[in-house]
């Protein structure tokens, strides 16, 4: 039997929480999830049955079948020979043009989306000219690419032209050897090759790649007009000649990918023809044909034609011109007009609703079998999943009218219906959301998908028009292309559309860690627990610090070098990007380059710099308890503090509970709070906000976790919160410390709303709520006033997990039966089983809130 | 020695296709695995030969 709430008894009544489905109350907690999955038809449930999930846990892959492929990185380095001698963004153009001309091109039974961007559909691709050291670890590893001597040769050649060996000339080796140890900050990008971006997919659809051949065509003419005119003028026209290379590579990069695109309607034409032999996958396989001839070289027209389009444009941007993490773009808005003829006009791929929500069901699977040649280091980090894959839904349209729509709410029965791990849903949370849509966006979350998780829609609209302010060319987001925004992975924004999103992480992405610059800054900048190095300022012998500003302001200096070091390192990546790693077919589909004749990574018409503060939590909380038991109170010595941590408390019992039991964040506590608020706006942001970045405009923080809060916590000593050295650190960007939230869920609401979101760019609050309450009859209710009380109090994010500790234990005693558990980590979701032991049990161990009649009242919940 | 052309998986370009050379082909295998069917297909020229090609099959 299910658990169900105990009744509470509220204004004079008592309330039962009867199941809202009441056959539920006969499923035991320990299997809940088994009863939830329900693909929406044969083929999709056929489908995620055979999935090559790229999961990876502990940094290897989960399917035995994954390997590294060595197609893409023989004809990367083939091309890049060949074209020697050439402008580098024709060169660049021309090695997407050899790996798309010679590259293998893959089809599988029951797809209705096709595409893969690699030789074999259970192996990932390399990218030597991202990171040689990346490669260097897949050679070494079971997935090593083969033959593994030419993998080695292509690699070495990869050594002398690769972004990290261009970039590493302008640090000093102590700087290069911080950043490296990745436990104050992150390693930089030209080191890793991790990589975010947001494709203007808006183009594609709409215009088709053939209209934008025109397009570059018309410009390299008049641009040679302009060049032949009499009474030459080298000021005014000398810069036509490398925007006509942009172009010229812009129509190179487009040819080749309607080809590769044509070269798929060919496959599928030949397999129904000659391989399969039931009559109505043949015709199936026919209408492919047709759609992948025709896009995305001319516009989408229908449904169908939509989602094999972006999937191209995907795969190009995100996987086989480069690597990129996420799936960031704004999915409803994106397919609205498409799915008005498709489903409701019936003008051209006629279906009904049920149709389209197998077509997102099918784009769900194609997502989780999507693999991604991430270095180990990246795939540690985000355990039990494959990568980020983060789309968006709702808010408002670009006229101010609610963006939710009959196609937002079958993109979220999709994901109810199939759940699997990926793609995460980002929902905009706007007074004007239907309620309708509000409800599946519920449902969901009440399934215990972990997502959608929700942003603040207004809050972080006015936020793309503050950094708009900064843009070099006076061309920022205007209010219509402001309300256009999506996550561009797990937290932070950035403008989608036909120009001005964001094409690299050097604008925006990478973390610092001020949990380990806490701990340094107690050792004057040494880091005595993990790297045995001056990893840090010498600010100073602790011990001598008369009062506690004197703390706050070594850690600020502390804060500040990890902080200028990181985003020098990201701007000194993206100038070299701009000269060597142009992408000329995203460039093509961006209005903004085509106008200006400008390659993507060069134009930055809308700022949207950031950093991710992650541990912020475990060092606030800190230093609250540093203040209160050294400075206020005067109980202990700061000598006596570093001698308990350098012991990691052993022998010092009594302190470390008085330490443990200091005043924690998410209690709206009138002691810590403040101290908490302060250090997230005067230091986390204050500090960021001091830097311009390569566009022109602020860094600001993004507070977040993903697994990095486990990874980091490894990595950092015992630290005055209480926490033991080693053990995790707080699992998200303003979330309490797992565990520490004793004071119900409202408290932890008025706690993170008295940090001003505007300061923040964005910041992750991770809550987890009870199962029987969110599937009682009365779960939409209390959830829904929980959500209008968080608008209302302007906080930026809120993410749930809705499972029972019952249902977990359960999945680490017998995983085999729970391979559909699936929980919300921190900015992503994982299927459960395949997350480490230690990972699973920081999750158990959040605190699960409960809803008491002082919360309900708060809420203004009326039953 | 036989060539690409006379392979069951050897398919010709048509003329009219982006990516048409003379004598350029598809050469399009069937594969299963556990996990179910796929198809694969790269460009090869019909003159190649198959001596080395553990694929090869010849026509009906």
């Amino acid at each position: 039997m299910a658990t169900r709430h105990e009744s509470i008894q509220y204004k004079g009544k008592v309330i039962e929480f009867p199941y809202d489905n009441q056959a539920e109350e006969l499923i035991p907690d320990e299997e809940l999830h088994e009863h939830l999955a329900k693909p929406t038809t044969d083929r999709t449930k056929r489908l995620k049955d055979r999935c090559r999930w790229k999961h990876a846990t502990a940094g290897e892959f989960v399917e035995e079948s994954v390997r590294a492929g060595i197609e893409r990185m023989r004809l990367l380095t083939e091309g890049h020979k060949n074209s020697e001698g050439k402008p580098e963004v024709l060169r660049r153009a021309m090695i997407l043009a050899n790996i798309l001309n010679k590259g293998t091109v893959v089809l599988q039974e029951d797809e209705i989306i096709v595409g893969y961007h690699a030789e074999s559909p259970n192996w990932v691709p390399l990218y030597p000219e991202l990171s040689y050291m990346a490669v260097q670890d897949y050679i070494q590893s079971r997935y090593a690419p083969q033959p593994v001597e030419e993998a080695k040769e292509i690699n070495e050649y990869w050594k002398k032209h690769s972004l990290q060996a261009k970039c590493e000339t302008y640090f000093e080796p102590i700087d290069l050897l911080r950043m490296y140890q990745v436990s104050t900050m992150e390693a930089p990008p030209f080191a890793t090759g991790y990589n975010s971006m947001i494709p203007p997919y808006e183009t594609v659809l709409e215009d088709g790649l053939l209209k934008r051949i025109e397009l570059a065509e018309q410009h390299i003419k008049k641009a040679k007009e302009e060049l032949s005119a009499p009474y030459w003028n080298a000021p005014e026209r000398l810069d036509l000649v490398p925007k006509i290379d942009n172009w010229n590579a812009m129509i190179i990069a487009d040819k080749a990918v309607i080809a590769w695109a044509r070269r798929h309607a060919r496959l599928c034409k030949i397999v129904a023809e000659n391989f399969e032999t039931d009559p109505k996958r043949k015709e199936e396989l026919l209408m492919l044909s047709d759609i992948c001839q025709r896009v995305p070289a001319e516009p989408a027209v229908g449904l169908r034609d939509a989602m094999q389009s972006k999937w191209f444009t995907y795969l190009i941007c995100h996987a086989i011109d480069r690597y990129a993490s996420g799936y960031a773009h704004k999915a409803d808005k994106l397919l609205w007009p498409y799915y008005q003829t498709s489903i409701i006009e019936k003008s051209f791929q006629p279906m009904t609703h049920e149709d389209a929500v197998e077509l997102f069901e099918c784009e769900r699977l194609k997502i989780s079998e999507h693999g991604a040649g991430k270095s180990r280091g990246y795939r540690e980090i985000f355990p039990g999943s494959n990568d980020l894959f983060i789309f968006t839904l709702g808010g408002i349209n670009r006229d101010g009218s609610d963006g939710c729509n009959d196609c937002t709410d079958a993109i979220l029965e999709a994901a109810r219906n199939i759940r699997t791990t990926e793609p995460s849903i980002v929902f905009r949370w706007n007074p004007k959301g239907r309620l309708k849509t509000k409800r599946l966006v519920f449902e969901c979350i009440r399934d215990g998908l972990g997502y959608p998780s929700i942003k603040h829609d207004t809050l972080n609209t006015a936020q793309m028009l503050y950094y708009s302010q900064f843009s070099k060319n006076n061309n920022g987001a205007t209010i219509e292309e402001a309300r256009d925004w999506a996550n561009v992975l797990c937290m932070s924004p950035g403008l989608v559309g036909r120009r001005k999103s964001q094409k690299t992480r050097n604008e925006g992405g990478g973390a610092i860690f001020p949990a380990k610059i806490l701990e340094i800054t107690l050792n004057n900048g040494f880091d005595w627990s993990y790297s045995d190095m001056q990893l840090g300022l010498e600010t100073g012998d602790p011990r001598k610090f008369k009062t506690f500003e004197d703390l706050w302001e070594a850690f600020r200096k502390q804060y500040q070098y990890c902080m200028s070091l990181s985003i020098r390192a990201k701007d000194i990546a993206r100038y070299w990007e701009i000269r060597t790693l142009q992408m000329p077919f995203t460039s093509s589909i961006d209005d903004g380059c085509m106008e200006l004749g400008m390659d993507c990574m060069e134009l930055s018409e809308q700022p949207n710099g950031w950093q991710n503060p992650i541990t912020s939590v475990v060092a606030a909380n800190s230093l609250v308890a540093i203040k209160k038991l050294i400075y206020d109170e005067k109980k202990y010595t700061m000598e006596q503090l570093v001698e308990a941590l350098h012991a990691n408390w052993e022998g010092f019992e009594q302190m470390h509970q008085d330490f443990k039991d200091a005043p924690k964040w998410g209690n709206d506590d009138e002691y810590a709070d403040p101290i908490i608020k302060r250090f997230y706006e005067d230091i986390l942001s204050g500090e960021m906000v001091k830097i311009t970045n390569y566009s022109g405009g602020p860094v600001m923080p993004v507070g977040q976790a993903v697994g990095l809060y486990m990874e980091i916590g490894s990595r950092t000593g015992p630290t005055p919160d209480g926490r033991f050295g080693g053990e995790a650190a707080d699992d998200g960007g303003i979330s309490p410390y797992m565990g520490t939230d004793k004071k119900g869920p409202t408290a932890v609401l008025r706690s993170v709303s008295k940090v001003d979101s505007g300061t923040q760019k964005a910041n992750l609050l991770n809550q987890r709520l009870s199962v029987p309450i969110m599937r009682s009859v009365h779960g939409f209710k209390i959830w829904l006033a929980y959500m209008n009380t968080w608008c209302d109090l302007n906080i930026d994010h809120v993410q749930f997990n809705v499972v029972s500790t019952e249902e977990m234990k359960a999945a680490q005693r017998e995983p085999e039966k729970h391979q559909d558990l699936i929980v919300r980590v921190s900015g992503f979701s994982a299927r459960f089983v395949d997350i480490s032991t230690f990972g699973q049990n920081c999750i158990i161990a959040r605190n699960e809130q409960d809803f008491g009649p002082a919360d309900l009242e708060y809420l203004g919940v009326e039953f | 020695m036989a060539t690409c052309a006379q392979c069951r998986s050897f398919f010709l370009i048509p003329e009219d296709a982006d990516d048409f050379e003379q004598g350029k082909g598809d050469c399009v295998r069937q594969e299963q695995d556990e996990k179910g069917k796929y198809w694969l297909s790269k460009p090869i020229m019909s003159h190649t030969l198959t001596d080395t090609c553990p694929h090869y099959k010849g026509k009906n």
